[in-house]
């Protein structure tokens, strides 16, 4: 996946990987239409409603914002029943989620714990959790989804490297179908290691292969063109296949960097934390919901998400096409 | 497809190289001592497998997973014969609790921890200039997990050269947990053993260069055959033999080998009744009628468990294993379970033999599983 990945990213002998599914737990944004801005809208999810149900019952909060948008997304895919029973081919399908702040709330609550009263005081029902891959196990759980599992931590670029691994899963056939999840929770631990208050907010996408969508009828909302992580903006744009012949209709990012702006100049540009706050894990998989978004319309153009930059330990740029 | 494996490099209780951690299992002296980093006051377990580098006095410092995983990561690369320059070479790295025991000091003790320093591409980028960094935070199977990836990339001809590495702290949430919800404390990791009560953890990392075969400087420590990969999607904790059963035949699928062509298996052996019933179970099942069957071993008798990095630490010692032609015995294993009747386990001393083909075993929580197949490069 670095810059000589390319070429073989684009090679038509590969696997095309498509979006066919979409859902948000997020407040504030109430369908993905909702992401082209302006944002916050009024309505959109309400975690004390929404996080209710016998499904729910001993999870941790981020696990549970996660239940929901796979909930929602695998129903927008056409891949869940009436009865929200997953119907695709469950021993291929993968389960990718990206987060760096899922279970900071349950470690350092632990910790708590034991200083005041030792381990006796902790819940048994805690240790799912006091692993970083706890949501994703909750959510093949949920849907018994039995192909890959992998839980992304990655900084500001994990979402749209989930979605970069999301369809390696794909293209080097050990997937058929990828459930990819962007979730993190607000709460005191979350808002102190931010340095600001954050919401909470849960997005997941379905990947499926563009043959095998085509075959079950399903919609194809865009399809993962290229990626690249790299040391700056300029080499992940690069190494996406982003060059000016490609046009850009939209550039989803929040940090402009360096050595990008020649090629971007004048391209529509929206940035999704300056309007819903940090979003740190779930910000690159929001990025592919809005990046469909804008494909679905009128507006001519591919779409770039780009993360990460000088302030962080890379930068990553996800091309959406039709 | 096989994939090279050009450098090694690991760090653990009981060594801090391949060939100390190896020797010090083949020498099987007892290695657990008593917990020293946290207050023993708070827990019920006594005992750990930690790595002793903390300052005297007492106390913990932060990012000691993050100083283990450069250190790992500059061997193995130095061991490949590469330059220390990883600007144009991935580095995936597998973990279970991430710099969470950072997280922790950070909460409780105000120690200068950044947001940044959760996951290890900031440390990798300034120790090595890497970029195309990635932390999996995959429960205990990570580094396997990781592993099969790296294979993956360079299979896609997204890379000729993977480093792939996996380092783990213990932290007072997993620790303290893991004891909450184990009913008699054990006092001692003791895999596939009648007394055997349960896990306790260790620390350590391992790193291996993976490379396009051919594409190397240096020798060949070993080839990777396959790697299969998945998840059980049955309970949050607990193993579930169909999932293992199915791990070990999509790596035996990928491999392109039989159970007779198999003659070590590095255990998961965690030492949980649970753990070691069914991860014996499903290999009697797999082994049944495939001859004399493999030698088997499982190192977290004396290391802990060392999370994340478990899988790749088995690795490591499996090739050294293949090399050497000896596989170092499991540490207070005197009766096996019931389960474990008819297996190769390895008891009291090392058991030599001609070894080519290696299966090394790592499950986690969430139900993953993953399973690696690797030669013996002669």
């Amino acid at each position: 996946m670095s810059g000589t990945s390319t070429e073989r990213m684009s090679n038509p002998s590969t696997r095309k990987v498509v979006v066919t599914g979409i859902g948000l737990a997020l407040p504030g944004v109430a369908t993905y239409g909702h992401l082209l801005g302006p944002l916050p809208v009024e309505g959109g999810f309400d975690p004390a409603t929404g996080l209710r149900g016998r499904e729910m019952r001993h999870k941790d909060r981020a696990s549970r914002l996660a239940l929901r948008a796979a909930e929602f997304a695998l129903h927008d895919a056409g891949l869940t029943d009436a009865d929200a029973t997953f119907t695709g081919a469950a021993d291929t399908t993968a389960v990718v989620v990206s987060t760096n702040l899922g279970n900071v709330d349950s470690v350092c609550e632990a910790a708590d714990t034991i200083a005041r009263e030792g381990v006796r005081g902790l819940s048994p029902l805690g240790l799912p959790q006091t692993s970083s891959n706890v949501i994703a196990g909750w959510v093949a759980i949920g849907y018994g989804l039995r192909g890959p599992n992998l839980t992304l931590c990655n900084g500001t670029t994990s979402g749209l490297d989930a979605l970069a691994w999301a369809r390696n899963l794909i293209v080097a056939g050990r997937a058929e179908a990828a459930v990819v999840v962007g979730v993190e929770p607000a709460n005191d631990v979350t808002a102190k290691l931010l340095g600001e208050p954050s919401t909470d907010a849960a997005v997941a996408v379905v990947l499926e292969p563009a043959d095998a969508v085509a075959s079950r009828g399903a919609r194809p909302r865009a399809t993962i063109a290229g990626y690249a992580r790299a040391r700056d903006l300029a080499a992940a744009l690069t190494g996406a296949g982003v060059t000016e012949e490609k046009s850009i209709g939209l550039w989803l990012g929040d940090e402009a960097g360096a050595g990008a702006g020649h090629l971007l100049a004048g391209t529509r540009r929206i940035g999704l934390e300056a309007q819903l706050g940090p979003l740190s894990g779930a910000l690159g998989v929001l990025q592919c919901a809005a990046g469909a978004a804008f494909l679905e319309s009128d507006a001519p153009g591919n779409v770039l998400a780009t993360a990460g930059g000088p302030r962080h330990d890379a930068a990553a740029a996800l091309l959406l096409t039709p | 497809m096989t994939w090279d494996i050009t450098g090694m490099a690991a760090v653990a209780n009981i060594g801090a190289s391949p060939e100390e951690i190896f020797t010090a299992l083949c020498a099987g002296q007892e290695s657990r001592t008593p917990l020293r980093v946290f207050d023993p006051d708070k827990y019920r377990a006594v005992y750990a497998y930690e790595i002793d580098d903390r300052p005297e006095g007492g106390g913990d410092i932060p990012r000691r997973a993050t100083r283990w995983l450069t250190t790992v990561v500059r061997e193995a690369v130095a061991d490949a014969g590469l330059d220390e320059d990883l600007s144009q070479i991935p580095v995936l790295v597998g973990t279970t609790m991430r710099e969470q025991r950072s997280l922790e000091l950070w909460w409780r003790e105000n120690a200068d921890v950044a947001l940044e320093d959760l996951h290890f591409g900031t440390a990798l980028k300034a120790a090595f200039g890497a970029s195309t960094t990635y932390t999996f935070a995959n429960a205990c199977s990570a580094t396997l997990y990781a592993l099969g990836m790296a294979t993956d990339m360079i299979e896609l001809g997204m890379a000729n050269t993977v480093v792939v590495a996996g380092t783990d702290a213990a932290t007072e949430s997993g620790f303290g947990t893991l004891d909450r919800v184990q009913n008699d404390i054990p006092d001692a990791l003791r895999p596939f053993d009648t007394t055997h009560k349960g896990m306790l953890m260790g620390e350590g990392a391992a790193a291996v260069v993976v490379q396009r075969t051919g594409t190397g400087n240096g020798p060949v420590h070993a080839r990777v055959r396959g790697v299969g990969m998945n998840c059980d999607a049955h309970h949050p904790t607990a193993p579930d033999p169909d999932g293992i059963t199915r791990a070990i035949q999509d790596a035996y699928r990928r491999a392109g080998v039989q159970a007779q062509d198999i003659d070590l298996v590095m255990l998961h052996g965690s030492g949980t009744p649970r753990n070691d019933a069914t991860e014996s179970s499903v290999l009697r099942r797999v082994f049944d009628g495939a001859g004399p069957g493999p030698l088997m071993t499982a190192i977290k008798a004396m290391t802990g468990h060392t999370l994340g990095g478990s899988g790749l630490l088995s690795l490591v010692m499996a090739v050294l294993a293949m090399k050497e032609r000896k596989v170092p015995p499991v540490l207070g294993l005197i009766d096996p379970i019931p389960e474990a009747t008819g297996l190769g386990l390895v008891q009291g001393a090392p058991a030599v033999g001609d070894l080519t083909i290696a299966q090394i075993d790592a499950f986690g929580f969430g139900g993953i599983n993953a399973v690696a197949i690797v030669e013996a490069a002669r």
